[in-house]
């Protein structure tokens, strides 16, 4: 049995998948294609419905 | 991002692929790829100097091919890992030629031309797929004319523009109006170095060029080689100028974009295309609508959709907020065709359903709100991992398991599972990492069970 976690794709949904797994105590290992995390999000400005920045 | 980044029980490994998998839930044994960056990712501090000389101009992914990047690049300024990238297809070095300048620049010593694709091997108990979406491209919609008129740009691209960071530092600058900008530079720099030449022609000789070249016309210094020379730099002179004036005069009168329009449903709702609805592209469409009017507040913006969707917490608040205070019209009827009309603007015919007519308005710039579509290479990834899709090639779930995909102990969220937005995306990410953490926890595992 092993106790990690992969996580395939660093956009908003990866990255936080990730984030609760590694607050459990948990180790994860994020696998994202492009050089940098952030995914689509990250290309936001602002998002709806508050307009806050994205980033 | 940055929490990710520091996390200490976050392994990130970015620029990487996943290309074996193996075992079942509890037992995985999985093969990642880590592509060569040809850039030592200890060593890098990401201090970008190596762009900064770089000599090979790309067209920036990240902004959507509306900016340029160099061949060694970070993917966005505030990106992590924030250690550069050599794009091998681009590469001077990597593809024979003589370069190496990013080598020589970097104080690190962190370039490695000689890096290749490294292998990892994992041991995990339970796989999340969260490998999003891709923006439709509206190219083979033929009434659009996405590819033909400068204009018409998607929603993806808009928010590029929009953004401080963008390539137009948040101003929503028309893409036929940055074109003659961009040409009038390249004009620019050929008639100065031309200019040069001419001027040490005029210190030799000690006349003005249009002087010279009007006697030289009329048959003087006909056996002059010297002279010859001079005449025919300044007729490339003239041939570079002249034109620049032409386009100086027609930058004059540009200004920013304020009559915009959005179509809807561009892609999705469409039996051609993708039968769904994407969700999110009503929301987003209002949203870039009320920045634009933010940025600049002459901005009028018209909504063409057959129903404006706010399904969501204060969504329909938001949409009247965008229509009292950031001049949107929301305007119910599917677009028929755009046209190009003059100085590059897009002209849109639609019919107005309320008032049962068709109709023509004329517009700076129009917004395709794209649909969200199953990223490509999805196929691959779902045979590698061993899970299936469903017809649209989105990750088959069961509605009374959103998150569980058809083999036990891989979990999926976000748009790889159907188009939602970003409270959605988190929301089912965290459902993901909790069924996910159910595997890590299980009990007959001492170890796990004494973290627990």
């Amino acid at each position: 049995m092993s106790k990690d976690v992969l996580v395939i794709g660093g956009g908003i949904a990866g990255m936080q998948s990730s984030l609760d797994l590694a607050d459990m105590g948990i180790n994860v290992h994020l696998v994202e294609k492009l050089p940098s995390i952030g995914g689509k999000m990250a290309q936001l400005d602002k998002t709806f419905p508050t307009n806050d920045c994205a980033i | 991002m940055l929490d990710v980044g520091r996390h200490p029980n976050i392994e990130l490994l970015a620029y990487s692929e996943v290309e074996k998998v193996e075992g079942q839930a509890g037992n995985f044994n999985v093969t990642v790829r880590r592509k060569a960056r040809y850039v030592e990712e200890d060593r890098c501090t990401g201090c970008g100097a190596c762009a900064e000389k770089c000599p090979t101009v790309v067209p920036d992914a990240f902004n959507e091919g509306l900016g340029e990047r160099r061949a060694i690049y970070a993917y966005f300024a505030q990106g992590i890992p924030s250690t550069h990238t050599i794009d091998a297809d681009h590469c001077r070095q990597l593809n024979g030629k003589k370069c190496g300048i990013c080598a020589k620049t970097c104080q690190a010593e962190a370039i490695n031309f000689e890096q290749k694709d490294r292998f990892l091997e994992l041991n995990v108990g339970a796989i999340i797929i969260a490998a999003g979406y891709d923006v439709f491209d509206p190219s083979p919609i033929p009434e659009y004319r996405y590819q033909e008129i400068a204009n018409v740009v998607t929603a993806i691209e808009f928010e590029r523009l929009l953004s401080a960071s963008g390539p137009t530092g948040g101003h929503m600058d028309r893409p036929s109006d940055r074109a003659v900008e961009a040409e009038i530079t390249v004009l620019e720099k050929k008639a100065k170095k031309s200019q040069k030449t001419l001027d040490k022609f005029e210190e030799k000789f000690g006349e003005p060029s249009a002087e010279f070249y009007e006697k030289f016309q009329a048959g003087q210094y006909k056996d002059d080689e010297d002279r010859q020379k001079w005449a025919d730099k300044y007729t490339s002179h003239l041939a570079d100028t002249e034109p620049l004036e032409v386009l100086k005069n027609k930058a004059e009168g540009f200004s920013v974009a304020k009559r915009l329009a959005f179509i809807q449903c561009v892609g999705s709702r469409d039996f051609r295309f993708y039968p769904f609805c994407s969700g999110y592209c009503c929301m987003h469409s209002i949203k870039e609508a009320m920045i634009a009017h933010e940025h600049e507040p002459e901005t009028t913006s018209s909504i063409f959709g057959m129903d404006i969707r706010a399904v969501g917490k204060g969504f329909e608040e938001y949409k009247i907020r965008g229509g009292n205070n950031s001049n949107i019209t929301y305007v119910r009827g599917r677009v028929a065709e755009i046209t190009e009309g003059p100085n590059n603007n897009p002209i849109i015919t639609y019919e107005d359903t309320r008032e049962r007519k068709v109709k023509s308005q004329e517009f700076d710039m129009v917004v395709l709100a794209t649909a969200c579509a199953p990223i490509k290479g999805i196929a691959e990834l779902a045979k590698t991992v061993g899970v299936e899709l469903d017809k649209y090639n989105f990750v088959k779930t069961s509605s009374l398991s959103p998150v569980d995909t058809t083999t036990p102990g891989i979990f999926v969220c976000g748009c790889a599972e159907s188009p939602m937005d970003v409270p959605e995306s988190v929301a089912q990410a965290s459902s993901a990492a909790e069924r996910a953490a159910e595997i890590a926890f299980q009990p007959g595992n001492e170890k796990e069970k004494a973290v627990a």
